[in-house]
């Protein structure tokens, strides 16, 4: 079964926050979107759930188009990413709200409510009030409460961005035990952060601008974006994009840098190409290409560095943590093995090679 | 989608309500502005707009208009200088804050015609305390309510006693909502109370007073129930507002087709001009802040 | 800050706080007082300056010679301003939801346009008012009824509900009412149990402003009533005009605006929750 989305659009005010979208996502996947903020994300997840309405396009559930259902009738549920509870129900009526509008038997209820309770760790907090809970406890209710009534669809999104750092990354491994025990429903998770998407290791969708650029395992997109944007998109810190080219005497960035050409880019034709290198394949080397720090960011164990050569920009991310003053000279090197090629017009022309 | 119909369940009922209760009322009332009805021949015949020509000429209609103003916009000046004075007072000052707050809202709470019959014997030249506060001080009795500007002054400050309230609360609530930023920025950059308070505080709360003003404007345009009790329009017509003229015409007399096409005029003139003044208020309150 | 600004700022206070109960203090001695304590000039201190007695007092439950019965017009006041601002807060509160969740569109008239169109109803002066519905009620032989006054009411009560409700409703997330609908409500489920329930501060605020402003209204009562209803206000101004003695008005004024004081304080403790600024404005 199978939901298909065909051509979605939605233009506020003439900016389009939908705009041609269209994809095809099965039953018992797991699906991430990335994006960045106003990529389109959140108005993609309304229209699937029903709560905004496009200006074109159609929805499909298994052939049955969607439109003429309204939302309560509908077979979904929605994780925000404020904690959306009920303030004035207890845990456990939270989690059995849903099953009360379908008029299920009160013994049915209960044993589902508990059965649900325990999977997300609620079961000592069912008679608390939401408001007496802590950020973390909030969004399980808020999960626990959208898994119960098992949807055909369930969407999440940025459930974890307003938690503290620990706590996302235990309750990441939660969801993911909780989602790949289940089959039935199409699960969509959104992020900005396109680390979470390849932790997760799902099937990915990123946005900008209110457009589908690419869909593809987490790993595929990453080795193969297709476009410099998903690049930029699909990796953080993003990846350094370098204009430069190639031609017989080998690959050439800024104005007097020369590499040897690299094996994966062989079959290339010369011209001008925008280099790709993630940070992670820039390294501190003695016998590298001569810049100077612009600026060294310490983000709790790593560095990220930022230099420049001539008009050429850099990013580093180094581990451990180093300390660079302003200006100061290092050499770096480039892994060219792990370049990638972009045409002039942002199209991939060439990745590295997988296992490299 | 099935919203689209739902959403008009909420709004059908309330709406329908009012149209019926106001808006044909005043339909009804333009009509009858167009009749002679009155005691002597009351029903709906057809005089044109000869009663639109007689309210022209009618001064008496027109210099009430002269006294509202001087009435409404002399107690809500009063109000608002009051009000914003007692604020900046009582703002940082958590349990003063509390107390006042409640004492302050008493008076609006209470019902203001009840009050004017208290206030009226308050004012009784030889019983009342007024004057017998004024011998205290070493003053003469005033003849509040017999002497005209007195007697505007007395209604003055009965309005005042009773809404001053609410600017307070009102301006509370704003200040208490305001940043602490530009404060302590000015206070960093060495500026006295004087001039923190006309370059961060006023500036930053002119909607809020403009707001307080407006509605307390709006309110005070309708002023029928206090100068009723306390001076019953008088002396002669020292305190008549358009409000009291329109009810001797329309209640009292009896005279129905005209006291409607007083009615209507008189809605009309307010309509524009509180839209007005609200207009300019916001202007000037903004451009100035702009300008600082 | 210097100690004269501290004592001047408390010196102010006082003053004005000695402003805002002198009135209640001199109806409060002169109810206790006879025609000695009056007819030589203004007298404030029982016992000292004059007799004190509890004929206004007594006078408040007798008729006849000054006395009132106030025990109708109370009825009547409580009957006509709950009845009226219950049903005012139920269409208010409807409308309110209405105006701050979906998009009305008629020709070129939008949301704001209609909460405008509620809302500047209190620019309307009574005056206006009180011809057409005095013709209208004697029309439908409504006058001097409790439910004439309770209908004429309501179209001045319910943009008050409208004000204050549309303002807290817009403080309430969106989110709340989607993931009622996601779990299976309709709009108007959502609202009925999922909104309403956490809409308690609100509605307090609005059923209390509903309430002061329509038991203190005089005007419409005065012309749209006459004997057989009688708010409290009206009767008390109709004791203005005769030969009733002082005592008794004061005693008769001072019952009247109590409960208004009681709710004064109740208003303030739910103001000073802070979640209400809003209401304020």
């Amino acid at each position: 079964m199978s939901l298909v989305a065909t051509e979605l659009t939605h233009r506020i005010d003439g900016v389009a926050h939908l705009d041609g979208i269209s994809c095809a996502l099965e039953r018992g996947r797991f699906y991430v979107v990335v994006g960045p903020t106003l990529s389109g994300k959140t108005t993609l997840l309304h229209t699937l759930a029903g709560l905004n309405v496009p200006d074109t396009g159609t929805i499909t559930l298994d052939g049955a188009d969607l439109a003429a259902v309204p939302v309560w009738s509908r077979s979904v549920s929605m994780v925000y990413q404020q904690f959306i509870n009920y303030p004035h129900l207890s845990v456990y009526e939270n989690i059995a709200f849903p099953l009360h509008r379908r008029r299920l038997a009160q013994a049915e209820i209960d044993s589902r409510v508990r059965a649900i309770a325990e999977t997300v760790g609620l079961t000592p907090l069912l008679a608390r009030l939401p408001g007496a809970l802590s950020g973390g406890q909030q969004q399980r209710v808020a999960l626990a409460r959208s898994l119960v009534k098992g949807s055909d669809l369930l969407l999440l999104d940025e459930p974890l961005v307003n938690l503290d750092y620990k706590l996302r990354e235990q309750l990441r491994e939660e969801f993911l035990n909780i989602f790949s025990a289940q089959s039935r429903s199409i699960l969509i998770y959104t992020t900005a952060d396109p680390n979470e998407a390849l932790l997760f290791d799902a099937e990915v969708l990123v946005m900008h601008e209110g457009r589908l650029l690419q869909v593809g395992t987490a790993q595929s997109v990453y080795a193969h974006p297709a476009t410099t944007t998903v690049a930029r998109i699909f990796s953080d810190p993003p990846m350094n994009l370098l204009p430069g080219s190639l031609d017989d005497t080998g690959l050439r960035l800024s104005k007097d840098v020369l590499l040897a050409r690299p094996r994966h880019l062989d079959s290339l034709a010369p011209g001008p190409y925008v280099f790709g290198v993630h940070p992670g394949d820039v390294a501190l080397d003695a016998s590298g290409i001569a810049s100077e720090v612009e600026l060294a960011e310490i983000s709790g164990s790593e560095t990220f560095l930022h230099v420049r050569h001539g008009d050429m920009r850099l990013v580093a991310h180094l581990s451990g943590v180093h300390a660079y003053a302003f200006g100061e000279n290092v050499q770096i090197a480039l892994d060219s093995a792990k370049l990638f090629a972009f045409t002039p017009d942002g199209g991939l022309a060439a990745a590295p090679a997988s296992g490299v | 989608m099935s919203v689209e119909r739902g959403k008009l369940v909420f709004i059908l009922p309330g709406l329908i309500v009012l149209v019926a209760i106001i808006l044909f009322p005043l339909l009804f009332t333009i009509r009858v502005s167009l009749s002679s009805w009155d005691v002597a021949q009351p029903g709906l015949d057809w005089i044109g707009v000869t009663n639109y020509l007689r309210l022209a000429q009618d001064t008496r209609f027109w210099e009430s208009f002269g006294r509202l103003a001087l009435m409404a916009v002399g107690s809500v000046a009063l109000q608002y200088l009051l009000g914003f004075g007692l604020a900046l007072l009582v703002w940082r000052d958590v349990r003063a804050r509390r107390f006042f707050r409640v004492l302050f809202l008493i008076p609006m709470m209470t019902t203001p015609v009840i009050m004017a019959v208290i206030w009226r014997t308050v004012f009784h030249e030889s019983l009342g305390p007024a004057n017998d506060v004024l011998h205290l001080l070493g003053m003469a009795p005033l003849p509040w309510l017999s002497q005209a500007g007195l007697a505007m002054t007395s209604v003055i400050i009965v309005e005042v006693w009773q809404w001053t309230p609410f600017m307070f609360l009102m301006l509370l609530a704003g200040l208490m909502s305001l940043p602490r930023e530009p404060f302590l920025a000015a206070a960093i950059d060495g500026a006295g109370p004087i001039r923190t308070f006309l370059r961060v505080t006023f500036p930053m709360i002119a909607p809020i007073s403009i707001g307080a003003i407006v509605i307390r404007l709006i309110e005070a345009s309708k002023i029928l129930d206090t100068v009723y009790v306390i001076t019953s329009g008088g002396p002669g017509t020292a305190t008549e507002t358009s409000s009291y003229y329109i009810f001797i015409r329309g209640l009292r007399d009896f005279q129905i087709g005209y006291a409607a096409s007083l009615s209507f005029t008189y809605l009309v003139i307010m309509a524009i001009s509180l839209t007005v003044i609200a207009k300019v208020l916001a202007r000037a309150m903004l451009v100035k802040d702009a300008a600082a | 800050m210097s100690a004269l600004y501290r004592t001047l700022k408390y010196a102010a206070i006082l003053l004005w706080s000695a402003f805002v109960i002198a009135p209640f203090l001199w109806a409060l001695t002169t109810s206790f007082k006879t025609a000695n304590g009056i007819t030589g000039g203004p007298t404030y201190i029982p016992w000292l300056q004059y007799e004190p007695s509890i004929e206004g007092w007594r006078l408040l439950f007798s008729s006849g010679g000054g006395g009132i019965q106030i025990g109708g017009p109370y009825l009547d006041s409580v009957i006509v301003t709950v009845s009226a601002s219950l049903i005012s807060l139920v269409l208010g509160t409807l409308a309110a939801y209405g105006l701050s969740r979906f998009t009305y569109r008629a020709g070129f008239v939008r949301n704001a346009d209609i909460t405008f169109f509620f809302i500047s109803q209190r620019i309307m002066p009574p005056v206006v008012l009180a011809i057409p519905f005095f013709l209208m009620l004697q029309f439908l032989e409504l006058l001097d009824t409790k439910i004439g006054l309770i209908i004429v009411y309501i179209a001045l009560l319910m943009p008050i509900a409208v004000w204050v409700m549309v303002d807290f409703f817009n403080t309430v997330p969106r989110e709340l009412d989607e993931s009622a609908m996601l779990d299976g409500c309709s709009p108007f489920e959502a609202f009925w149990r999922v909104i309403l329930p956490n809409s308690k501060p609100g509605l307090v605020v609005a059923g209390l402003f509903c309430l002061i402003f329509g038991w203190n209204d005089f005007f419409f009562a005065f012309t749209l009533t006459f004997t057989q209803t009688q708010l409290l206000p009206v009767a008390i101004v109709a004791l203005n005009s005769s030969v009733t003695p002082w005592w008794s008005l004061s005693a008769a004024a001072l019952v009247s605006v109590a409960p208004l004081v009681a709710v004064a304080f109740i208003l303030e403790s739910y103001l000073s929750r802070g979640n209400l600024a809003g209401a304020v404005r």
